[in-house]
C-alpha cells in the first residue's frame, strides 16, 4: 500500500483542497487551520494523504511488538486506544490518519490489534500506522501459554503457538503490502 | 492504467478484464475504494439499504462434499445433522411476529431424502403465518439439485416453489466459477453453467436473484475477474440480479483449514472491484456476517451500498469460525450505516423504500471524542 502512489490519490488530495497540507507538512509549518481543513475531510482522502506522508517520512516497515510494547515517549509515539462503546471503526482510522498526518515528523503511529481486532488494525495500516502492538492470544483471545502447540496444515501437524500466530501476525502485515519487523527488545 | 481507468469510471464507461486485475492487485487500495466510491455515491448517493430479515436453515444434511464447508453433516443420524419439522421452522417466525421481519431467507444442505413437498409446504406454512412476508430461498445449486433428484427441469422447479409462495433466490452457491477451481473445492454439485442457467430461468419467470462469490482461499485475482465478468454477461441478458455479495472464506472446522482465512483489506478490495466492474448491477453488499460488522461499516466507503440485514441466527457461517454476532438490531443496523456517514434506509428485498431514517448527527459520545482527538493534535501542533 502506497508503494505506488498513485496520481489518482494526488487528484483526490487535489480535489479536497488539501494539495498545500504536504507541503506545509514537509516545511513543518502546518497551521490550526490545515488542521482543521484535515479534519474535516473525506476518510478515503484523508487515509490517502496520511498513506503518502507514511511512505516519506517512515517508510513500508510495520514494527511489531508481540510481548510488552513500550510506552508511547512524548511526542514520539502516539498510542491509539479505542474506547469502547465511544469510537467505530471508521473512528479509530480517522484517528490514525490525524496523527500521521498533523503528529510529529516521522511519528510512530502505533494501533493494539488486541482493542481493535486485527482486522481493523490491518486496514490502519493503510492510514498511516506503522507500528502494531498487542499479545499473543488464541482466537478466544486467551493469552498463550507456556509450550503451547497448535495444530496447522492438512495432517494437523503441531507446531509452538507462538511462531503460528507470529506467522499470522506477518501474513496480515505483507497482505497489506507491507514489511513487517518483529521487535524484541524492551523499552 | 490507473489514469485510463479513473477516466472510464468517471465517463461510466465498461471496464474490462485486464483492468480488473490490475485493480486487485494494485497495491493502493485506498485508491482502488475511491474509484469505487465515486461509482457507489453516483449510483446511490449517501444511501445504505439494509432490511429485516431472518435466516432459517432446515437441514444442513447435504450430498455435497464442498472443501470450504464447515455446515453440512453427509447423511441423516450423523453427529450434528438435523433437518427441522416443518413446524419448527414455522415457529421460528411465529415468536418474531411482535416485530415480524418482512423477509425469510433459507439456504440448506442438498438433502437427498425429502420430497418436494416439504419445501411446498415450508413455503405455504410460512406464507399463512404472514401472508405479506417476502420468501428468499433456496440457492440455484439446491434447485439443480430439486431438479435432479425430482427428475424436472430447472423451470419446473421454480414454478412449482413460486407456487407455493417462493419469491426471489438467494445468491449463494457460486463459490468460484471457474472450473480449475469449482473442480477441486465442489466438485459435486452444480456447475458454473448450472448455476448461471438456474438463475437465466428464475429471470425469465420474473424471480428476481442475488449472486454471490466466495474469495479468499485456492482462486487467483484471474479467477474472481473471469467469475465477475460471467455475472456480468448473465447480467447483460437478462438484468434480473439484484445485489452481489462477496463472501469471504472462513477456515474453521472444514477442508481447507489450513489456509488463512482472507483479511480485511482484501475484502475491501474485493468489495471495491466488484463496485467497478459489475456496473450493470445495482448494489453491492458489505455482508457483515461475513466480514464483521466493523469492516462492513468500512465497506460502505469503498463501494458497498448494503449491508445485508438483521439476520437472526445465522449458523452457517458462525460453523466456520465467523466472530460475527449472529443477528443484529434494526437500531443497531441504523447506527452502523449512521457511524459511516451514510443515510440508513430500510428496504424490502426488491429495494422497495420502507423507512428512510434521517442523517443522524453522530452520537454524543462520538462527539466527544472527535473533540478531544482535534484538541490532542491542535495540542501537538503548538
Amino acid at each position: 500500500m502506497g508503494v505506488d502512489v498513485s496520481s489518482l490519490v494526488d487528484m483526490a488530495i487535489r480535489e479536497s483542497s488539501l494539495d498545500d497540507v504536504l507541503g506545509a507538512r514537509r516545511a513543518g509549518a502546518l497551521t490550526p487551520a490545515q488542521v482543521e481543513r484535515i479534519r474535516s475531510s473525506d476518510l478515503l482522502v484523508l487515509g490517502a494523504l496520511a498513506d503518502r506522508v507514511r511512505a516519506e517520512e517512515v517508510g513500508d516497515e510495520v514494527r511489531i511488538y508481540t510481548d510488552e510494547a513500550p510506552p508511547g515517549a512524548a511526542r514520539d509515539v502516539v498510542v491509539l486506544p479505542r474506547v469502547a462503546g465511544e469510537t467505530t471503526g471508521l473512528d479509530l482510522l480517522r484517528e490514525v490518519a490525524m496523527a500521521r498526518t498533523t503528529g510529529p515528523r516521522g511519528v510512530c503511529v502505533r494501533v493494539d490489534w488486541t482493542r481493535c481486532g486485527l482486522e481493523l488494525a490491518q486496514i490502519a495500516l493503510g492510514f498511516g500506522a506503522n507500528e502494531l502492538a498487542g499479545r499473543m492470544a488464541s482466537k478466544r483471545g486467551l493469552p498463550l501459554a507456556e509450550g503451547e502447540k497448535l495444530g496447522v496444515g492438512k495432517k494437523s501437524r503441531l507446531e509452538a503457538a507462538d511462531v503460528v500466530k507470529r506467522r499470522e501476525l506477518e501474513g496480515f502485515v505483507r497482505r497489506a503490502g507491507r514489511t513487517p519487523a518483529f521487535v524484541q527488545e524492551s523499552p | 492504467m490507473l489514469e485510463v481507468i479513473r477516466s472510464k469510471v468517471e465517463r461510466a464507461e465498461r471496464l474490462s478484464a485486464d483492468e480488473g486485475l490490475f485493480l486487485f492487485r494494485h497495491p493502493d487500495v485506498v485508491a482502488v475504494g475511491l474509484l469505487a466510491n465515486q461509482v457507489r455515491e453516483r449510483l446511490h448517493g449517501d444511501r445504505a439499504y439494509f432490511n429485516r430479515n431472518m435466516r432459517v436453515e432446515v437441514t444442513n444434511v447435504c450430498v455435497a462434499s464442498c472443501l470450504f464447508c464447515s455446515f453440512a453433516k453427509l447423511e441423516e443420524g450423523a453427529p450434528g445433522a438435523h433437518t427441522m419439522k416443518l413446524e419448527e421452522a414455522w415457529a421460528e417466525l411465529e415468536k418474531r411476529m411482535d416485530d415480524p421481519p418482512s423477509e425469510v431467507h433459507i439456504v440448506n444442505g442438498l438433502h437427498p431424502g425429502l420430497p418436494l413437498s416439504y419445501y411446498e409446504d415450508l413455503l405455504k406454512g410460512f406464507k399463512r403465518i404472514k401472508p405479506d412476508i417476502h420468501m428468499k430461498c433456496f440457492t440455484a445449486v439446491e434447485i439443480h439439485f430439486f431438479a435432479q433428484l425430482y427428475k424436472m427441469t430447472h423451470r419446473q422447479v421454480l414454478e412449482r416453489l413460486r407456487a407455493a409462495g417462493l419469491d426471489s433466490l438467494p445468491g449463494g452457491g457460486a463459490e468460484i466459477f471457474h472450473p480449475d477451481v469449482r473442480s477441486r473445492i465442489s466438485h459435486d454439485k452444480a456447475t458454473a453453467d448450472e448455476y448461471l442457467e438456474v438463475h437465466r430461468v428464475a429471470h425469465s419467470l420474473g424471480i428476481r436473484t442475488n449472486s454471490t462469490m466466495l474469495y479468499g482461499h485456492i482462486e487467483t485475482f484471474e479467477h474472481r475477474v473471469d467469475h465477475l465478468l460471467r455475472l456480468r454477461a448473465l447480467q447483460d441478458e437478462t438484468k434480473g440480479m439484484q445485489a452481489f455479495i462477496p463472501l469471504a472464506f472462513h477456515p474453521d472446522g472444514n477442508g481447507m483449514r489450513n489456509l488463512p482465512a482472507p483479511t480485511a483489506i482484501d475484502a475491501l478490495r474485493t468489495v471495491a472491484v466488484s463496485r467497478l466492474l459489475l456496473d450493470n448491477v445495482q448494489h453491492i453488499k458489505a455482508y457483515w456476517v461475513s466480514m464483521t460488522p466493523e469492516v462492513a461499516q468500512i465497506a460502505l466507503r469503498f463501494g458497498a451500498d448494503d449491508v445485508d440485514g438483521t439476520i437472526i441466527h445465522e449458523t452457517i457461517y458462525r460453523a466456520a469460525g465467523s466472530r460475527s454476532p449472529s443477528g443484529l438490531t434494526t437500531a443497531q443496523l441504523v447506527r452502523l450505516i449512521q457511524e459511516a456517514g451514510r443515510i440508513p434506509v430500510e428496504r424490502d428485498t426488491l429495494y422497495n423504500v420502507v423507512h428512510e431514517h434521517p442523517r443522524a448527527a453522530l452520537p454524543e459520545a462520538a462527539l466527544k471524542v472527535r473533540d478531544r482527538m482535534a484538541a490532542r493534535h491542535l495540542e501537538v501542533l503548538s
